[in-house]
């Protein structure tokens, strides 16, 4: 069977991609773009995905109504910059490099590089299976990378702007501040290395995360019952983690897609609440300002922190 | 059974409307490298179908067949290993861990196997009998095709990002030169006493003085030159153009333009069927296209994402 979005990669990067590489005299990077575009198209389709979901659920059971929708736009923009333009680009080429330079120079030493295939060879071929056993070893790294963003002061400064939405929205997911993400990623990409996840499966890997964790963050009275509340992170479980009385390290649910981590290391909170969002700790550029306006306010905010010792947390 | 029916009801039909005999597709096993699946598509010739898919490891590209025959070897680079397959079924005999194995290519006197690692910039040339690794040539920039001098002493190797060619001494194990031949050098083959590269930054072949390494002539062909290959009778150098995406037929001797297919979807590998027909890879549209040359009509089949080697085995027959 065909994969219909490789097959639209595949048109897009013949008809659009290489004629203009070709123009420029950069067909040296033809290769590498091939890869890239499929993640772009993997990035749309999940944008659009995300919308044909989150905004019915929405619409649907709202927990909040707000007049002035100023501060989502921002997060709209964080989104599209970060899922069609770089996250793709950073995950697949910069993470690619890497896993090439280290796995090669481990093979040059008499070594086997790392693969969760080397250590259970029978899931050799078995694609999915191995895409779903990395997927859950990634989400449990990245519960410890989000709990201890809250417990350490300049870095709490920085994931700041992520919980200073009052307006939390599905969009609001990627409203990070672009040190938080780069600290994420390289926690990402070093357990990703450390477990060798396939270079062309990492930025799928991140997208399929990321569309749960979209989910989890929409503005809708959401939640998967008794059971799907502990299987799968709901908007009602994410919800309690963003709550005006659970920011910075009195939070609480810190899981991005599965609970579990939550519930066995004594962080969830299954109460059938749907909480009041934002951080009452932040300054107003923070919840309300533009793109660059938050960015700097995180900075700023990093930076008293640091000076007054970890106070400012 | 059921082949064998259908074969004989063509055949009559045809000779009862007065067509001729129609050409039977040839038999055997075709392999498949399906790059970005991690996998090779096994694909009875005949009939026209993919029977299974050999599992990789994470990414491979390009495959040779030993010299005693025994042994399909496959280079998986980010899986940083070599796979050897049983050229007559495809299944796997072992997996031998090697750096980024690229393009692979055994020197005609059969000693030496050299590995371009494209992704980390070097040259391996390992012992065939032992798999030893001999000597590595760090190079300028991404090697990414090779091709050898009928006497075995000397491999050329595109660096596809630095516009070079560079030339290595097999007897001596030393570099011998490094020269611009045109931009993104990819596809390389020796041709009566020349050294020809492929230029998929231009619309060319480069044609070069392997003593020199410097450019004696410039053969167009259509934008993106990217691979060539000669056929088996030896007569027609084939171009696969892949911004132009068609693929090129030229006369070997005089280097003429004879004539040019359409095979759109990023033409790049071919292998020769004993029926006549090429078998091409198109990177950007999951399939392996089968041209027939008289005629200029493709077949596709379907295989895995980006596919990128191909290798017919007549002699192998489907399961």
């Amino acid at each position: 069977m065909v994969d219909p979005f490789d097959l639209a990669a595949g048109w897009l990067h013949e008809t659009f991609v290489i004629p203009v590489l070709y123009a420029f005299g950069l067909m040296r990077w033809e290769e590498l773009a091939q890869g890239w575009v499929l993640f772009v198209v993997y990035g749309a389709v999940q944008v659009v995905l995300t919308l044909a979901i989150c905004l019915p659920l929405e619409r649907w059971r709202p927990v909040e109504q707000w007049p002035d929708k100023h501060a989502v736009g921002v997060d709209i923009f964080y989104t599209v910059l970060s899922r069609v333009g770089v996250l793709p680009l950073v995950t697949f080429v910069l993470f690619y490099q890497v896993q090439v330079a280290l796995n090669g120079w481990i093979t040059d030493h008499g070594w086997i590089p790392p693969t969760l295939e080397g250590l259970i060879p029978p899931l050799i071929g078995h694609s999915l299976l191995t895409f779903a056993m990395y997927a859950v070893i990634l989400d449990c790294a990245d519960y410890w990378r989000h709990l201890v963003s809250h417990r350490i002061g300049w870095w709490w400064a920085l994931h700041s702007v992520h919980h200073a939405q009052r307006q939390m929205t599905f969009w609001s997911d990627d409203r990070n501040h672009f040190l938080d993400d780069m600290i994420a990623f390289i926690w990402f990409g070093l357990i990703a290395l450390a477990i060798g996840v396939p270079p062309l499966q990492f930025p799928l890997l991140v997208l399929v995360l990321r569309f749960v964790e979209s989910l989890s963050h929409a503005n809708a009275r959401v939640s998967f019952g008794v059971v799907g509340e502990r299987l799968l992170v709901s908007p009602r479980f994410h919800r309690a983690h963003h709550g005006v009385l659970a920011h910075g390290r009195r939070s609480c649910n810190y899981g991005a897609v599965l609970p579990w981590w939550d519930m066995l290391f004594g962080t969830a909170d299954f109460s059938d609440e749907y909480v009041p969002t934002g951080d009452p700790t932040a300054e107003e550029a923070l919840a309300t300002g533009s793109w660059f306006a938050q960015q700097r306010s995180g900075l700023r905010r990093l930076w008293l922190t640091v000076v007054s010792g970890g106070k400012e947390a | 059974m059921a082949v064998r029916f259908r074969v004989l009801v063509l055949v009559a039909t045809c000779f009862v409307l007065g067509l001729g005999v129609p050409k039977a597709p040839a038999a055997g096993l075709a392999f498949v490298v399906n790059s970005s699946s991690a996998s090779i598509s096994v694909i009875d010739m005949s009939e026209r179908k993919e029977l299974r898919r050999v599992p990789a490891l994470r990414e491979p590209h390009h495959l040779m067949l030993t010299p005693d025959g025994k042994s399909l070897l496959v280079g998986d680079t980010t899986g940083n290993q070599i796979l050897f397959l049983d050229p007559a079924t495809g299944d796997v005999q072992r997996r031998v861990p090697v750096s980024d194995p690229y393009q692979l290519g055994f020197s005609p006197d059969g000693k030496f196997l050299v590995v371009n690692g494209l992704a980390r910039n070097q040259v391996d040339v390992y012992d065939t009998v032992e798999m030893a690794l001999i000597k590595r040539f760090p190079v300028e920039s991404t090697p990414s095709h090779l091709a050898f001098s009928p006497d075995s002493h000397t491999v050329f190797v595109s660096l596809q990002g630095s516009d070079k060619l560079a030339a290595f001494d097999l007897t001596s194990m030393t570099p011998l030169w490094t020269e611009p031949v045109g931009p993104t050098p990819a596809g390389v083959l020796w041709l009566h006493d020349k050294v020809l590269v492929a230029d998929m930054g231009a619309d060319y072949v480069a044609v070069v003085d392997p003593e020199s390494g410097k450019v004696t002539d410039h053969i167009v062909t259509g934008k993106g030159a990217h691979n060539l290959f000669l056929s088996p009778d030896k007569k027609i150098l084939w171009v696969n153009n892949r911004v132009a995406g068609t693929t090129s037929a030229l006369d070997a001797e005089t280097l003429k333009m004879m004539r040019t297919y359409n095979i759109p979807g990023g033409p790049d590998d071919i292998d020769f069927a004993p029926d006549g027909d090429l078998w091409i890879t198109r990177r950007f549209a999951e399939k392996v296209a089968i041209l027939h040359p008289d005629t200029g009509d493709f077949e596709t089949i379907d295989v895995g994402r980006s596919p990128h080697g191909v290798w017919l085995n007549p002699a192998a027959t489907s399961p």
